[in-house]
């Protein structure tokens, strides 16, 4: 089998698994499925963001929410919700089309800083605005309808945002394959010898800032319609610290990485959450095991695994054909009968 | 007192607060080139400790100095996990940072809950002839200058602030002249914790703390140190104070819950324009 009839084989199981998770899972279980989905959609545009345009990213939250706010406004106000869905991406890249253009002139923790203020000042504005129902949030948001089909189920969430999940997984493997993506890799390792060679640097790290808060706003638009309650607490900093932590775990830059490090990362917190509720601990706990999770798995994530969970499953499967490599080459040297160079296998391996 | 002078002494006051937690940012951005992202956490740390040692029954002053040592204790361990492995790039070092500040909201839950704490300060006003000052107010003032003052006297006078300064302005140099940079780095770290520590001993009388106060604390902190160009502790004092009054003739002219975006978007100007004057090839020369 080549490589790319490999991964298209691995791609078509996961899109089955996924689909089949969605129509299997009872209803408790769907909701956590369809907050796993809608992050690892996020994941995988931080995961862009960061590993290929090489920008720390500490802001997605807020597209998330300009995402689930736009959807909310727009469904709210007596345009039909569908129409609240499409445009939910559209205005968050819109977003982050007009902030990036000062922004990505900024580097590194200036860059990192400029973000996460970002995300303040969305919050602040939001809280402000009557619009959007202030701090006290916005209700009563209609379910999402399809033409004649109402989405009215937990399970009809689930499985649209398996699609959307989809949809943008096959968008970012294209464009990290064409020319824009290449291009987009040499600007990560480094933008000035990738500029002497002609990529447009700037309107590349723009264009990709914009394509992953795209992402962010669509995943917060199934969030609004979902939920069908939005409110400025509802996206806390946290949220956006949360999406950098799945990215890391999982490896920076690649897709697969995104969505196994947000899968690993919501189930494991779910399954913290679950022991820290049981009867005789403390109120806190729950909170208490979330912030120490991520803590830890950011902090060991960035120090010992750079490359994520991706990488260290590849190099242990390097380690582990590497090794059926030499067991078989041995085995053929007993088979055939002349002994090797090596000490080890002629001292008990060998025919005599 | 006119409502004017009263704005103005309450932003001085707590402009000198973000010009402490300023200046903790900026001496551990000098040393050890890392931004660091729970600047935040000392103060809150320090201002929960403080409550919780008058709550056992220290004496003012011994329970604020037992806070403020406890911060630096924490700077040390927080730099030990974000520069003492080897080879970890600022950038990596800034997302631990940010990582062991969410790990300090855990611990800080699990000891004082998660509900805002704060003790009293100094009550009461001083008048001076028709100006009436709120003492806590001039504590604040007076425990900024006399930290400052003694800051600029450890850096120009003293051999390990003098070391610090090398590492500062060239860390291979340092070096070369047999400085430990990564242990200068630590103290960075220590020194950093503690002035976070003073910054949030005097605050918490003022506004009550809780784990989460931790973040409008960095990012006005962090505001004032980019109005200091990120350099002189000094330089921070003016950014910090002139920020602080900013904010207060907009909380007090305007409305209330504008004065910390304000504080974001002055930041993210002067970022945006000093970067705009700089080119890639410059950058890339860092």
């Amino acid at each position: 089998m080549t490589s790319v009839t490999r991964e298209r084989v691995t791609f078509g199981a996961l899109v089955a698994g996924s689909l089949a998770a969605a129509a299997l899972l009872d209803d408790s279980a769907l909701s956590l499925y369809v907050l796993l989905l809608l992050s690892a959609i996020v994941t995988v545009g931080v995961s862009l963001v960061m590993g290929h345009a090489g920008q720390v990213t500490l802001g997605q939250g807020a597209f998330y929410a300009c995402g689930a706010y736009t959807a909310g406004v727009v469904a709210t106000s007596g345009l039909p919700p569908l129409l609240g869905l499409v445009l939910a991406p559209l205005a968050a890249a819109a977003l982050a089309t007009l902030i990036g253009v000062p922004l990505l002139l900024l580097r590194g923790h200036h860059l990192a800083f400029a973000t996460l203020a970002m995300h303040l000042i969305f919050l602040s504005l939001v809280g402000e605005m009557t619009i959007t129902g202030g701090d006290v949030g916005l209700q009563g948001i209609p379910r999402l309808s399809l033409g004649a089909v109402k989405l009215d189920s937990i399970r009809s969430y689930a499985y649209l945002s398996c699609l959307a999940l989809v949809g943008i997984v096959l968008v970012t493997k294209n464009v990290l394959a064409s020319r824009p993506g290449r291009a987009l890799r040499a600007l990560s390792s480094s933008e000035v010898a990738a500029a002497s060679s002609g990529v447009p640097v700037g309107r590349y790290k723009l264009a990709v800032f914009a394509l992953s808060a795209g992402y962010a706003g669509l995943a917060g638009g199934i969030y609004a319609f979902h939920m069908g309650y939005l409110a400025p607490g509802s996206f806390p900093v946290l949220l956006s610290i949360e999406y950098v932590v799945m990215a890391a775990v999982g490896g920076l830059g690649t897709v697969s990485g995104a969505l196994l490090g947000a899968a690993l990362v919501v189930l494991l917190v779910d399954a913290l959450s679950r022991i820290a509720t049981m009867s005789g601990m403390p109120s806190t706990a729950p909170v208490v095991l979330s912030y120490a999770v991520y803590a830890v798995l950011l902090v060991s994530a960035v120090l010992f695994m750079p490359g994520g969970l991706v990488s260290l499953i590849a190099s242990l499967r390097a380690k582990a054909s590497k090794a059926r490599a030499l067991a078989r080459s041995r085995q053929r040297n007993i088979a055939v009968g002349h002994d090797t160079s090596r000490p080890e296998t002629s001292r008990h391996g060998s025919p005599s | 007192m006119s409502a004017f002078l009263s704005y103005l002494v309450h932003g001085i006051a707590v402009g000198c607060g973000f010009a402490l937690i300023a200046s903790g940012l900026i001496i551990i951005y000098r040393v050890t080139r890392v931004v660091n992202l729970a600047q935040g956490m000392f103060a809150v740390l320090a201002g929960l400790t403080a409550s919780s040692m008058l709550d056992l029954g220290l004496p003012h002053g011994l329970a604020e100095i037992a806070a403020t040592i406890a911060s630096a204790a924490a700077g040390v361990i927080l730099g030990l996990v974000a520069i003492g492995k080897r080879g970890t790039s600022p950038e990596a070092s800034l997302i631990v940072t940010l990582g062991v500040g969410i790990f300090g909201y855990a611990l800080e839950i699990l000891i004082w809950g998660d509900q805002p704490r704060s003790f009293a300060g100094l009550s009461g006003l001083l008048k001076i002839s028709d100006l009436e000052l709120p003492k806590q107010y001039l504590l604040i003032i007076a425990v900024t200058l006399l930290v400052f003052g003694a800051l600029e006297v450890f850096f120009e006078r003293t051999y390990l602030g003098k070391t610090l300064s090398a590492c500062a302005s060239n860390p291979g140099a340092a070096r070369l002249v047999g400085i430990n940079v990564t242990r200068m780095g630590l103290v960075g770290f220590a020194l950093g914790g503690a002035l976070g520590g003073v910054a949030g001993v005097v605050l918490t009388p003022l506004t009550p703390v809780s784990y989460d106060s931790d973040m409008p604390l960095f990012v006005n902190g962090f505001a004032a140190a980019i109005l200091a160009g990120l350099r002189r502790p000094i330089l921070a004092l003016a950014g910090g104070i002139g920020l602080g009054v900013a904010e207060a003739m907009v909380a007090g002219y305007a409305k209330p819950s504008y004065q910390s975006s304000l504080a974001l978007l002055l930041a993210i100007t002067i970022l945006v324009v000093q970067s705009a004057r700089r080119s890639s090839l410059h950058v890339a020369e860092q």
